[in-house]
């Protein structure tokens, strides 16, 4: 079902423009031009964050940090290996879709803790790199209260979904 | 984010020098590549959405979406201009159809237009969390996922991910409304 909404969306405005004699072609790479300046812009951002991500993986000082933490969270109901997750998600997509994947294969993708990791990749964000890549462009320097708010509100999801997996 | 970045990075890189030396400068220049890469497959993604979101401009597509998300994003964001609620409009419609990655380049535009000061405002702010806290209600990725590793109901994970995403939602407008009050 999902997958036919966005193809169908995208034909029925090209067929509206067209309708509506909107030169649909320059429309189009009008706007693609101006990926390239947005897509650059956010590069740097970008290697901070993978640079950031790599280097708590390489140094195993992300097993040491979660080694650390884990008996709190144990006792709000948070598995280790979801901490796991739940810890690399605000930096990087593809770093916890690699989590993801290594509790599917450990524990099972039907198991509590594999249900678990999948109500917090779907319902989570990356904070830290959307927090790069939206304020690319600005000279806002002082974010106040957003980033710990996203955290927050991540972490509270993080709880939630280990609470609501109880009863899947 | 100064502060943990530094943090973290001067942590790691003395774990490493102690460990292992060798692989330090091979680890920045890795990470490196894989930005120019992951940069590369943005200037596609962004080419394709920033073009289908001019054509809908100009057929006057957005202005319609932004009058019937007029109120939500008053309420949401406060007074901004018109061009900034189109915006707005277009990254809300892109996260609600489950396209997170062209919900981006509307977002920085509209958050260009909003911020032109130093301190982050509650416009920025509030279109910052609402994004970073996941709008996106159906988790095509994840249920995709699941299904490749043979599930027995992939999207067993639905309600709850929906519900998680919801309270998320509704918690972090409202901490954004008591930390940025509105003028």
């Amino acid at each position: 079902m999902m997958s036919y909404l966005v193809p169908i969306l995208i034909i029925l405005l090209f067929v509206y423009a067209s309708v509506k004699r909107v030169n649909v072609y320059d429309g189009f790479v009008g706007g693609a031009k101006q990926s390239v300046p947005t897509a650059v812009a956010v590069f740097p951002y970008l290697f901070a964050t993978f640079l950031m991500v790599n280097a708590l993986k390489a140094s195993g000082v992300d097993r040491f940090i979660v080694d650390i933490i884990s008996p709190p969270f144990a006792l709000i109901g948070i598995p280790k290996e979801v901490l796991k997750l739940l810890l690399i998600r605000p930096f990087s997509g593809s770093g916890s879709l690699a989590i993801l994947t290594d509790v599917y294969q450990t524990y099972g993708v039907d198991s509590y803790i594999g249900n678990c990791a999948s109500v917090i990749m779907g319902s989570s964000e990356t904070v830290f790199y959307v927090s790069a890549v939206y304020f690319s462009q600005t000279k806002v320097k002082r974010l106040g209260w957003a980033v710990p708010i996203a955290l927050f509100c991540n972490l509270v999801g993080g709880v939630l979904a280990c609470i609501l997996c109880r009863f899947v | 984010m100064n502060a943990i970045w530094t943090t973290i990075i001067i942590v790691c890189f003395v774990a490493i020098t102690v460990t292992n030396p060798n692989t330090l400068l091979s680890l920045c220049v890795e990470s490196g590549t894989q930005a120019v890469n992951y940069t590369l497959q943005l200037v596609a993604i962004y080419a394709l959405w920033q073009g289908v979101f001019c054509v809908a401009e100009r057929c006057n597509l957005v202005e319609k979406l932004a009058k019937i998300l007029k109120k939500l994003n008053t309420f949401l964001y406060g007074n901004i201009s018109t061009a900034a609620q189109n915006y707005i409009s277009l990254n809300m419609a892109s996260n609600i159809v489950g396209v997170g990655n062209a919900a981006t380049p509307s977002a920085i535009e509209a958050i260009k237009l909003m911020e032109n000061d130093t301190t982050l405002s509650r416009g920025g702010a509030m279109l910052f969390v609402i994004n970073a806290c996941g709008l996106q209600l159906v988790p095509t990725t994840v249920i995709g996922m699941r299904a490749s590793f043979s599930s027995q109901n992939p999207s067993a994970i639905l309600l709850p991910t929906i519900v998680c995403t919801v309270a998320t939602l509704v918690l972090g407008v409202f901490l954004v409304n008591v930390a940025y009050p509105k003028k």
